[in-house]
């Protein structure tokens, strides 16, 4: 039997070629068997993606203030609410939410002159920063998949957190620029302190923390053929690496792009930047960032073609100021908010922001809003992006994905933002 | 207050070469977005007495709505902070009111505010990676006013560089018929035909348009002639859009005529000539080749060019042209952006500045210059900075005061690097200064009828409604930054100078035919290779129908 075409619905109830959101790496093969409008298989997916999917089912409801109400009443109390506050306000972009929901969002936060920010703010700004310092040399990741024949995991193991990472992206290629099977690449797992590595390698290398940016340091020296005594002890292993990296055609390094580590030394990052930059001089080289899901990629997107900036937007004063130094504890404790925005969903607020929203009124437009693990003034739950609303998504590396609606949900987040925004309007603020 | 459907643009000196007219005072008339004969009275009016009336711009070449773009946005924060764009003060209910950021690379809503406050109407994006097209339509529905299309990135195409390879060149054509449709898409470009896939191949040799690509058969002449073919059997109204290998490379103008003479009888466009038109001194180092490109165009009527031209201050190179803007990064050491591309085609994003006193920059202004001053035809050497290459879009007024001005010229000419212009027919003295009629051609008539759409660049009837009136000003440049009003599908964008309207643009694609038997490769192709599925390729849920081929 062939698969199902994309978004059809055969005898069995099967829709192909599903995204998953699960994770960063946007899995477009998923098979689901859907009944009774519920989703009883993921085929493809891992537990992760499996889990996201779940069954299906999200709640519905509508609340002001802890109460049931009609969704009217709800964006006129969140109208009120945020166009009516005395004093600054706060949009967030959280997960789960598709492109089209997100770019409402961002225009609420500009006509409200609001503080607007997404997930990336606090789980990625190290590498964001340092790209926009020095650039970046990447790709796609089925350049790494069709090119690659070495690939370094820079402390991580990506079956953790992105578990087909590795077999789609990394795993066998086909045959158009490696030969086929396993011994088309080598693979080497590099683990600083207990951020390890893949057990399964071609070479291993331990690194201590306080290594860790030296050593990158020293290899990028090393292809220039020089050294600069930074290597704190590990200098025959980065002799060795050193030699393998130039002698391949095209190396991947892979590197959390969300870790705890990027927090503890952000200059890790600009190091793994440089590095993969300067390896195109010898040979060919990209830098494999990974990746969260929900579509927290595409909010950067998003953010970056409509402000100029990737996250952490003050539209106070009529345009969008970039203030990457304000965020988290920083930017809640500078000035305090009158009023919140979350468009996505709540569970997706990293903990810095919750605790800044403490105390605040806040205004939720998005999947699971009325299980926020906070208070919430006005909650609207609606469908969650690539499951219950179609459109845009990305995937880690900034590839746009077509998102599908696979069983029917409680009210769009598009449309729920959009009437929103019209309430808004309305009351000419 | 909503837009009248009807207009009258009363008294205006017209320019509309596509028609004859070449200021000639006459009213337009403009009824349910298009241009009509006569319009009843009490029609509302613009007064346009004593002013130039001209089609709005149409832009052939520029970086305004792609991934490459959003990445080189991220890359410039710098820039968006030093150039803040608040929101337009337009009228009630008149559209997105959005604010953004400027720079080289500014962000959507402003992109399409600024294009308009121009008095361009219609903008194409000349890079997008098939892979990427549904971020290219979601950037144009946030860039307001202009109607925007793209091409399509095909000249290192993995399944397209097989069937060069296996000489199936219907295959080949059928193909690129179906990228063009399943993306939205509206000509085939090819960038650095094959350099690209050298480079991410590691093969950093091929230079010439006869070398074969690695162990296989193809070289940089199969593929552009692959394609050529296909673009005009197609019936494609815009020809194949050709960036030349060894861009900006002293001595590249031997790479460029080649490639001109390869393709001889055929119709076909090269852009950005400016950056192809170097010859090299018995040193290696620089010189205008450009004499001998514009002869080779002046004399072939099948050959058309956008210049490129550079202009003196920020630029940002943004290039699918991956190899080239590493080499960029390697002697400028400014910050750099590589992304190679799965199965398509590369990406480089580099800063760069223009700066009067390099003898480099003011060689590549004088080569860009000499293209304009020595054409013989503007309806084939049309204007543009391959935005933001050579320059913003915003340098475009005083581009056209450099092109009307030559006062203005010489004393530009005076105070740059004369290091490498001996010589040059530049510095031998240029007289040339272009008509008001010229202007409007290689801004308007001439681009839109290179691209093949019969609805833009002219005030006939059954036109669209896109017209730019200019108050005269003695100051040419400025006169062409501040339109005094912008009518844009029938609807007044700008008035006395101000944007107050910002309709939504319409999406300028094309659906070509093509065998679908075709399909059961490239499926095999996708399923073996690729990391999108062949069903998640093609962008779904266009709002514009595509326009009608032939």
């Amino acid at each position: 039997m062939s698969t199902p075409a994309r978004g059809s619905r055969s005898r069995s109830d099967q829709v192909a070629h599903v995204i998953c959101l699960g994770c960063g790496c946007a899995c477009d093969d998923i098979l689901l068997t859907v009944r009774d409008e519920l989703i009883v298989q993921a085929e493809h997916a891992c537990p992760l993606g499996a889990a996201w999917f779940g069954d299906g089912r999200v709640p519905g409801a509508v609340r002001v203030h802890g109460r049931d109400c009609e969704v009217d009443e709800a964006l006129e109390a969140a109208a009120a609410l945020l166009g009516g506050a005395r004093g600054r306000l706060f949009v967030f972009l959280g997960d789960e939410l598709t492109c089209a929901a997100q770019r409402l969002a961002l225009g609420i936060a500009d006509r409200l002159g609001a503080v607007a920010d997404g997930v990336v703010s606090e789980t990625a700004p190290a590498g964001i920063l340092a790209g926009q310092r020095r650039g970046r040399a990447a790709a796609t990741l089925g350049e790494i998949r069709n090119r690659a024949d070495l690939v370094i995991y820079w402390a991580i193991d990506p079956d953790q957190r992105y578990p087909r990472y590795r077999s789609r992206y990394a795993g066998y290629p086909s045959g158009l620029h490696l030969r086929r099977g396993p011994r088309c690449r080598t693979v080497i797992s590099v683990s600083v302190g207990a951020d390890a590595g893949p057990a399964e390698a071609d070479l291993r290398l331990a690194l201590r923390p306080e290594q860790e940016v030296g050593a990158l340091v020293e290899l990028r020296a090393r292809l220039a053929g020089r050294t600069v005594g930074e290597a704190g002890g590990a200098t025959a292993e980065l002799t060795d690496l050193a030699g393998r990296l130039t002698r391949a055609k095209y190396v991947a390094i892979v590197h959390d792009g969300e870790s705890s580590l990027e927090r503890r030394s952000p200059d890790r990052t600009e190091a793994l930047i440089a590095l993969a930059q300067a390896l195109n001089a010898p040979t060919r080289a990209a830098l494999s960032t990974l990746r969260g899901g929900g579509n927290r990629s595409g909010a950067e997107a998003v953010m970056t073609w409509q402000t100029g900036f990737p996250f952490a937007v003050d539209f106070a004063r009529g345009f969008p100021r970039y203030q990457p130094d304000r965020r988290g504890d920083e930017l809640f404790g500078h000035r305090p908010f009158a009023a919140a925005l979350v468009a996505g969903s709540p569970a997706s607020l990293p903990e810095q922001v919750r605790r800044g929203l403490s105390g605040l009124p806040v205004v939720v437009v998005g999947p699971r809003a009325s299980e926020a693990p906070f208070p919430v003034r006005v909650a609207i739950d609606t469908g969650t992006a690539g499951i219950h609303e179609a459109g845009l998504g990305y995937r880690m590396d900034d590839v746009p994905l077509p998102l599908q609606a696979v069983v029917p949900g409680p009210r769009s987040a598009t449309e729920t933002l959009e009437r929103l925004w019209l309430r808004l309007e309305e009351r000419g603020r | 207050m909503s837009a009248p459907t009807r207009l009258r643009i009363v008294g205006g000196v017209v320019h509309d070469p596509a028609n004859g007219v070449d200021g000639a005072v006459r009213d337009i008339c403009i009824e349910d977005g298009r241009i009509v004969a006569e319009v009843p009275p009490g029609t509302p009016t613009v007064n346009a007495h004593g002013m130039v009336v001209m089609p709005g711009g149409v832009d052939i070449h520029s970086h305004v709505a792609s991934s490459a773009c959003n990445h080189g946005r991220r890359l410039l924060p710098e820039e968006h902070m030093a150039d803040p764009a608040p929101a337009p003060a337009l009228l009630p209910g008149a559209g997105p009111s959005r604010s953004g950021t400027g720079g080289t690379l500014p962000s959507t809503f402003t992109t399409g505010y600024r294009y308009a406050g121009l008095g361009y109407t219609t903008v194409f994006d000349a890079a997008v990676a098939p892979i990427t097209a549904r971020q290219t339509h979601a950037e144009f529905d946030d860039t307001p006013i202009v109607d925007g299309g793209f091409f399509v990135l095909l000249g290192n195409d993995e399944y397209l560089l097989r069937q060069v390879d296996a000489g199936e060149r219907d295959r080949a054509r059928d193909y690129a018929a179906w990228v063009i449709g399943a993306t939205g898409g509206y000509a085939i470009k090819v960038v650095n035909p094959g350099g690209i896939q050298a480079w991410k191949s590691g093969q950093r040799d091929l230079t010439g348009i006869d070398q074969t690509l690695g162990s296989s058969r193809v070289t940089p002449r199969a593929i552009l002639e692959t394609l050529t073919d296909a673009a005009n059997a197609l019936g494609l109204p815009h020809p194949i859009h050709i960036h030349c290998n060894n861009l900006g490379v002293p001595g590249n103008v031997e790479t460029t005529l080649e490639t001109m003479e390869a393709l001889d009888g055929r119709r076909a466009h090269f852009t950005h000539m400016q950056f192809h038109s170097y010859g090299k001194t018995a040193e290696g180092g620089w010189s205008s080749a450009a004499d001998q490109i514009i002869e080779y165009v002046n004399g072939n009527p099948l050959v058309s060019v956008d210049v490129g031209q550079v202009m003196f201050g920020p630029a940002t190179t943004i290039s699918a042209d991956g190899p080239v803007e590493y080499l960029l990064h390697a002697s400028s050491g400014r910050k750099w952006v590589n992304i190679d591309v799965e199965l398509e085609t590369g990406c480089g994003i580099v800063p760069h500045t223009y700066a009067e006193r390099a003898a480099v920059s003011a060689l590549q202004w004088a080569v860009g210059l000499e293209l304009f001053l020595l054409s013989e035809d503007p309806w084939r050497v049309v204007l543009s900075t391959d935005h933001p290459n050579g320059g913003s879009f915003l340098s475009y007024p005083a581009l056209i005061q450099l092109l009307m001005d030559r006062g203005y010229r010489d004393a530009q000419l005076k105070r740059v690097n004369a290091r490498l212009l001996a010589g040059t027919a530049l510095a031998d003295g240029l007289s040339r200064e272009y008509t008001l009629n010229e202007i409007a051609i290689v801004t308007r008539a001439g681009p839109a009828r290179l691209l093949g759409l019969r609805h833009k660049g002219h005030l006939g009837v059954g036109a669209d409604a896109d017209v730019t009136v200019y108050a005269r000003d003695p100051e040419i440049a400025r006169m062409f930054a501040t339109p005094r009003y912008v009518v844009k599908g029938g609807q007044l964008v700008v008035e006395e100078g101000q944007l107050r309207r910002a309709p939504g643009g319409r999406r300028l694609r094309l659906s070509p035919g093509y065998d679908a038997a075709a399909l059961r490769d490239v499926r095999r192709h996708f399923e073996a290779y690729g990391t999108v599925a062949f069903d998640n390729f093609a962008v779904r849920g266009l709002r514009d129908a595509p326009l009608e081929i032939g």
